[in-house]
């Protein structure tokens, strides 16, 4: 007979509640598939079929993981959010940014690309760069520990380059219609050639991280299914 | 397709008229609906949980554990006064949109 509450201990591991809180959705969730079970047996169903067709009854445990903390939450759907997209993402927007400050403080001279008068619109600091597959992970594991979907995992890694592309396409139109008053023809082209070198590098550089995360919490989150599967047997 | 808000809808009616009729923990519930409702109306473990979680929330119901004859711990639901009178209006709404549908569906084949 496979050890229920083991079963769904595992399965249900990253279930973000208390642990007082947690270990009662596990012994309730497992007594109801202990019981569901033993009602199989006694109608004389084999002890292999009666496992199966009581593990059907949860065909997607990270979803039911995801439904019973929403249910559970005591806030309202505002605050899943907040905590999968806006928290993390929040934390990848100041840290990429502190990272951004240390560097022009303390490191190398960054490449710059293109100047608007004494302005470098376009500038490329590789230390930077480097260190954002980290932020894009943190982001990841955050959004991901808090129940994040791919969505949301997706938005909390890239959060960081949203306000550079924002201003870019804010101050594109702008620089256009009052192109006399910024640089003659210059600024338009800078803000362009400030899309790869702001918002698609850092972009990359992030979801190289944080997909990496997300891949290799989702293959521990796998392992795990497999040891408890092979329990089972 | 039923629409999800229809399907939560019959659902929490399904759960709390059962509950009407006293205390269950889950397992028994589900079972208690499907014998009710001759096999129409069917919980897996997935779909139970989340609402009987969502239920308590809005105060609708209380969980406890208890310990029963045979010495097992299994969680209770009950029914809140609040659930109890959420009930009232549940039925109502449901048994007049049951009622316009079965207007609609003679109407139809008439």
């Amino acid at each position: 007979m496979p050890d229920w509450q083991e079963l769904v201990r595992l399965r249900l591991s990253n279930l973000a509640l208390d642990s007082a809180e947690k270990n009662e959705v596990h012994a309730e969730l497992a007594a109801h598939l202990q019981e569901s079970y033993e009602a199989l047996l006694k109608e004389g169903v084999s002890e292999n079929a009666a496992v199966q067709h009581t593990l059907s009854q949860v065909t997607n445990w990270q979803d039911l993981r995801r439904r019973i903390q929403t249910a559970r939450a005591k806030e309202n759907i505002m605050s899943d959010r907040v905590r999968q997209i806006w928290l993390p993402g929040f934390v990848t927007l100041v840290l990429s940014t502190c990272l951004l400050t240390l560097n022009e403080i303390f490191g190398p001279k960054p490449w710059v690309l293109m100047k608007v008068g004494q302005l470098p619109m376009v500038k490329v600091s590789i230390p930077w760069l480097l260190s954002l597959p980290l932020v894009g992970a943190l982001g990841a594991y955050l959004s991901y520990r808090a129940g994040g979907s791919r969505r949301a995992i997706f938005s909390a890694i890239v959060f960081p380059v949203w306000p550079f592309l924002a201003s870019i396409l804010v101050v594109l139109p702008v620089s256009l219609v009052f192109d006399r008053f910024i640089g003659h023809s210059t600024a338009p082209i800078a803000l362009l050639m400030a899309l790869p070198a702001w918002v698609l590098a850092p972009g990359i550089a992030l979801l190289a991280g944080g997909l990496a995360a997300q891949f290799l919490l989702s293959r521990r989150l796998d392992s795990r299914r497999t040891v408890s599967s092979a329990q089972e047997r | 397709m039923i629409g999800s808000g229809i399907k939560r809808g019959t659902a929490e009616l399904a759960v709390l008229s059962v509950l009407q009729d006293g205390p269950l923990h889950g397992y028994e519930l589900a079972r208690r609906i499907e014998q009710q409702t001759n096999g129409a109306l069917r919980f897996t473990l997935a779909a139970l949980y989340p609402m009987l979680y969502r239920l308590e929330q809005q105060r609708w119901i209380r969980g406890a554990w208890e310990t029963s004859a045979n010495g097992r711990r299994r969680r209770c639901y009950r029914l809140t006064p609040a659930g109890k009178k959420k009930l009232s209006p549940l039925q109502r709404e449901w048994a007049e949109l049951f009622r316009a549908l079965q207007r609609l569906t003679k109407v139809a084949h008439a």
